[in-house]
């Protein structure tokens, strides 16, 4: 019994698991509207793109979330652009601008002699983190976490039906780019906790999640939340437990309670179906 | 001057590398403009990640690494066509949920057994320190790839192009998919070794792309893309002697470099010819 009790007794699991929390609070609810933008992958460019930015900001002696937002909205926009003027596909750009970013970030890492470490930018380091960082992470995140929420019916529409927003008269641009600097702050404060890499889970593997088991998007968003404040949760302790990866614990809590979903859905799982083949194929979402 | 460029010859390692990074550097770029006409270009990132569990348990139990990562890369892939299948989740969603639990699912068994595997050499490819029975994997990988790539040739142009139109024509598209997805793996895997997991996706699209800029037919496209594979390849193994051991960085860094050239300068579908294009639709 004391052993288990045990991981609540150190600060620094504390501290880690409000953070992971916190973190998996935004992704979630950011996650779901990915999920129905076809923006998964979105997050995964970003994510990879910072890079640059963050050993740019070092160098610059700047605020390395300031140089992190820079050049991930950068390869955003530049995937826009270049899939506006070229012949290339959406994907193939996507591909292209994020390793380059990455890949130059890399070089210049070589070249800056600084005390960052590689490591706990790719993998997180979220049993390290100091309560400075726990500050900023609550801070941003809650501010992230406001404007999602404020802007949620208007955000719904653009990711459900932008040609419908249009017509509305929502500044579909606007939209666009706050979508997407959402998306880049979001990373940027979970790259601490989790990493690059496996940032791109958390902002898609909820939203997922959720998709599979409701057609209503309030719904949508308090699943995907939960989801994924219980895999932080579960992530952490066992982490602690196993002595494993932090961040991998978390995902793959995550990915199970995606299988599980998977299987087990009322309405779209797997065993479900074969009895009663599923017909509403997309959700029309609400948002009150 | 001239002593310190011709230094990095001098090593055995290097010239490995050298060598090793353009022959992986090639059959990717081959395999790139499938890839980024089959839209899949994705596909090589996901499977990229996906392969890491099966690398850590490949050293873990004494195995060729690239048995390891050949099969979870290919479960990764089943797995997804499974669940976008079965599922209404888009295609992208299903990639990003399904390769980041394997990449998780890798680090997991990584920090586990952490003495056997160098979780770095897997992120960023290990090129300068390939050892012999390594680049006998990787000859193994590219000599099936190219075979493979030359006697199914025209099924996989056609696929790639126009898969309904090679099923109208008797060609067994279900075949073709999983060749192509077999090959991915593979090339995958070889190139995990030169650049690592997170920059594999580059050798296997951005060749492709910055040929597919230049020229409109498909013969021309893979010269294209191969001539630039091989040669940022050996450029970039060359510099990452200065570069304090990049490889992966530099290589890709020069692709990035060479298709912001194509992209702006390119004859036909460049950005500075459709602005001349434009200015002279205007003043007709």
């Amino acid at each position: 019994m004391e052993s288990l009790l045990e991981p609540f007794q150190y600060p620094f699991m504390i501290r880690a698991m409000i953070v992971g929390i916190a973190i998996g609070a935004v992704c979630a609810v950011l996650s779901c509207f990915l999920v129905l933008r076809g923006w998964s992958l979105m997050g995964d460019a970003i994510s990879h793109a910072v890079l640059p930015g963050i050993v740019g900001a070092y160098a610059l002696h700047l605020p390395l979330a300031v140089g992190a937002i820079a050049s991930g909205l950068f390869c955003a926009i530049a995937t826009g652009y270049i899939k506006e003027h070229s012949r290339v596909k959406e994907d193939t750009v996507m591909g292209v601008v994020f390793t380059g970013l990455f890949a130059f970030g890399l070089v210049l890492f070589t070249k800056v002699k600084s005390d960052l470490h590689l490591d706990h930018i790719l993998f997180g380091n979220i049993l390290g983190l100091d309560p400075g960082d726990l500050r900023d992470t609550l801070v941003i995140g809650g501010l992230c976490l406001a404007i999602i929420l404020t802007l949620r019916r208007d955000l719904l529409l653009f990711c459900f039906d932008p040609g419908h927003a249009r017509t509305l008269g929502l500044r579909i641009g606007l939209l666009n780019y706050l979508l997407l600097t959402l998306l880049a702050v979001t990373i940027v404060v979970s790259l601490k906790a989790v990493g690059i890499i496996l940032v791109v889970a958390m902002l898609v593997t909820p939203g997922c999640i959720a998709y599979l088991l409701t057609d209503r998007f309030n719904r949508m968003l308090w699943i995907a939340t939960g989801s994924a404040v219980f895999s932080s949760f579960v992530g952490v302790y066992l982490s602690f437990i196993i002595n494993a990866a932090t961040s991998s614990c978390i995902v793959l809590t995550q990915s199970l309670i995606f299988l599980a979903a998977l299987a087990f859905a009322p309405r779209h799982g797997l065993l479900r179906r074969r009895k009663s083949p599923d017909t509403s194929p997309t959700a029309i979402p609400d948002a009150r | 001057m001239i002593e310190t460029l011709l230094m990095p010859f001098q090593y055995e390692y290097m010239l490995k590398a050298i060598f090793v990074s353009g022959l992986i550097g090639g059959v990717c770029a081959f395999l790139s403009c499938f890839v980024t006409l089959k839209g899949w270009s994705l596909m090589g990132d996901a499977l990229s990640h996906s392969i890491v569990p099966g690398v850590a348990v490949a050293y873990q139990l004494g195995w060729p690494f690239a048995a390891g990562a050949f099969i979870t890369g290919l479960l990764a892939a089943l797995g997804m066509g499974f669940v976008k299948t079965k599922t209404r989740l888009r295609e992208d969603a299903v990639i990003g949920v399904v390769f980041t639990s394997f990449f998780a699912l890798g680090l997991l068994l990584i920090s586990l057994f952490p003495a056997r595997v160098d979780l770095r050499s897997i992120v960023f490819g290990n090129i300068l320190g390939i050892s012999d029975p390594d680049i006998l994997q990787i000859l193994i990988i590219s000599g099936i790839t190219l075979l493979v790539l030359g006697m199914k040739w025209n099924d996989l142009k056609l696929f790639c192009f126009d898969p309904n139109q090679a099923r109208a024509l008797g060609i067994n598209t279900t075949v073709l998919h999983f060749t192509l997805l077999t090959l991915l793996s593979a090339t995958a895997v070889a190139a995990l070794q030169t650049v690592g997991a997170c920059l594999v996706v580059a050798m296997l699209v951005t060749p492709g792309a910055t040929a597919y800029l230049l020229t409109d037919r498909f013969g021309i496209m893979i010269g294209i893309a191969v001539s630039m594979g091989v040669s940022s390849s050996l450029a970039g193994a060359y510099a990452s002697y200065f570069f304090d051991g990049s490889t992966g960085g530099c290589i890709v860094t020069l692709q990035s470099i060479l298709f912001v050239v194509a992209l702006v300068f390119g004859p036909k579908h460049g950005l500075l010819a459709a602005r001349a294009k434009r200015k002279a639709a205007f003043l007709a």
